[in-house]
């Protein structure tokens, strides 16, 4: 091997690759070899049981036996690290051992910045589109009928979307935001300025909660109950305040009668969204009690179809990659959803199981409503890492 | 104020693994108690350094500095060859 340069005859392996075994729960056995700041910072995750190894590279010039004996034998090697020339350095000298390595193309980086994109539902009337963030478990969706588009939680980078509609011959009408994000930069505006369809928010999320300082983005105010049309689909926004005040869920139906609940930073399929990424968790949580006990279940069916905005582990994701369970499914296995018996017992049960506040979400408010624009690096280092929007499990 | 030092390696524009990759190979090659001064391009070499020196027998990180070179950001470290 030279040193001028890292020459490797080990296979890339692209993160959409990555991201099927993922899901199909037959990854080879995942070495990252980045640093272990960086490591416990963030990391691959894939279903329970995934095993993802943290030997840094500078192990392996040290002693490259030493290294290599933390490998277990006789399994295919996917080699990991920031944007790809340690992997494919370790992957070599993996091969040159007889091991069968691969690396991960453009590193975790490429990881972080996968979209991938997925049919929830597709019928006569239309379809409802899944795109989502995997590494980040972020999930957002474009609902595209006779032509017409919307789009709901719409992620950072906006290509994912107009590939999306394209394929689905749709034209984007309306771009929602189910609430103001704290974990992740919102592609709204960026797309409204794009197509000109309005960017919707509801205006109590138009200002900032800790800052109180007012959206300096151009928005259109949502109103409860508010109700829109997406060629044949009807939408209607339900005001759900707890996680932010002016969350809301969107529900869709269907010419067919069928019902698409999203829910934003609700109710997820294993969890639900937490009430003091605004810093007042004490204050909202009653907020967010009369949300899920009173202001949603009218609106809910066993057969309503549950697409939150986000998932904590990729089992809440189907062998197909849909992130998304009927109500009558999400009622029985949330178990996150049996404290709802009285407020003090809620209030009890959500103060006591939050996690931690990651103290960059304050600042990527302020970029989703216009107090703050970062370069692409700031963005994409702000973005790093999985979503820390629902309650501890 | 920057520590004195024996010898430079500039790895200006490589990216990892090789700005570490070649410390090895010059620190190995220098006298017991010498500094190596590395100037590297690769911001992930500060804290890849610092994990390294943990792990590796003979090396200790004297000293790291970000400095700028033409707009440019440059992260130099100082390494002292132990044993």
């Amino acid at each position: 091997m030279t040193l001028a340069e890292v020459q490797t005859s080990a296979p890339a392996i692209p993160a959409s690759a990555l991201y099927q075994s993922l899901l199909r729960h037959d990854a080879p056995f995942i070495l990252d070899v980045r640093n272990p700041d960086d490591f416990a910072r963030w990391r691959i995750e894939g279903r329970a049981g995934l095993v993802v190894e943290n030997v840094p590279y500078y192990d392996f010039i040290e002693d490259e036996e030493a290294a290599t004996a933390r490998i277990p034998a006789g399994r295919a090697v996917l080699v990991v690290c920031a944007k790809e020339g340690s992997s494919q350095y370790v992957a070599e000298l993996l091969r040159e051992r007889g091991i069968e390595a691969s690396y991960l193309e453009g590193g975790i980086l490429s990881w972080g910045n996968l979209y991938d994109r997925r049919d929830i539902v597709r019928a006569p009337w239309g379809r409802i589109i899944q795109i989502a963030r995997p590494a980040r478990g972020d999930v957002s969706f474009v609902i595209a009928s006779d032509g017409a588009a919307a789009v709901i939680d719409p992620l950072r980078h906006t290509a994912p979307y107009r590939v999306a509609m394209a394929e689905a011959g749709a034209r984007l009408t309306h771009i929602f935001d189910t609430h103001v994000h704290a974990d992740h930069i919102s592609g709204g505006p960026a797309l409204s300025h794009e197509s000109g369809a309005p960017y919707f928010v509801h205006p109590y999320d138009a200002i900032h909660p800790i800052d109180m300082l007012p959206a300096t983005i151009a928005y259109t105010p949502l109103d409860d109950g508010q109700v829109f049309r997406v060629g044949q689909v009807e939408l209607r926004a339900i005001w759900y305040p707890g996680h932010t005040l002016g969350q809301v869920n969107f529900l869709a139906v269907a010419p067919d009668g069928s019902r698409y609940l999203f829910t934003g930073d609700g109710i997820f399929l294993r969890s639900f969204g937490r009430p003091d990424l605004g810093g007042k968790g004490e204050a909202w949580t009653p907020l967010l009690y009369e949300s899920m006990t009173r202001r949603l279940p009218p609106h809910l069916t066993d057969e309503t179809v549950i697409l939150p905005a986000h998932f904590s582990t990729l089992d809440e994701a189907d062998a197909a990659g849909r992130v998304g369970a009927t109500w009558g499914v999400v009622r029985r296995n949330n178990e996150s959803l049996a404290h709802l018996a009285s407020a003090e017992a809620f209030s009890t049960f959500v103060l006591g199981n939050l996690p931690e506040f990651p103290p960059q979400y304050v600042e990527i408010k302020r970029v989703n409503i216009g107090l703050r624009n970062p370069t692409e690096a700031e963005a994409e280092e702000l973005e790093l890492g999985k979503n820390v929007c629902a309650l501890a499990q | 104020m920057e520590p004195t030092y024996h010898q430079t390696l500039d790895v200006k524009g490589a990216k990892c693994p090789m700005p570490l990759v070649k410390s090895r190979k010059a620190i190995g090659e220098l006298p017991v108690g010498h500094i190596l001064r590395v100037i590297a391009t690769d911001r992930g070499s500060v804290a890849d350094f610092q994990g390294w020196v943990k792990a590796a027998k003979n090396v200790e990180l004297v000293a790291q500095e970000t400095t700028a070179e033409s707009g440019q950001e440059l992260y130099v470290h100082y390494l002292r060859r132990t044993a």
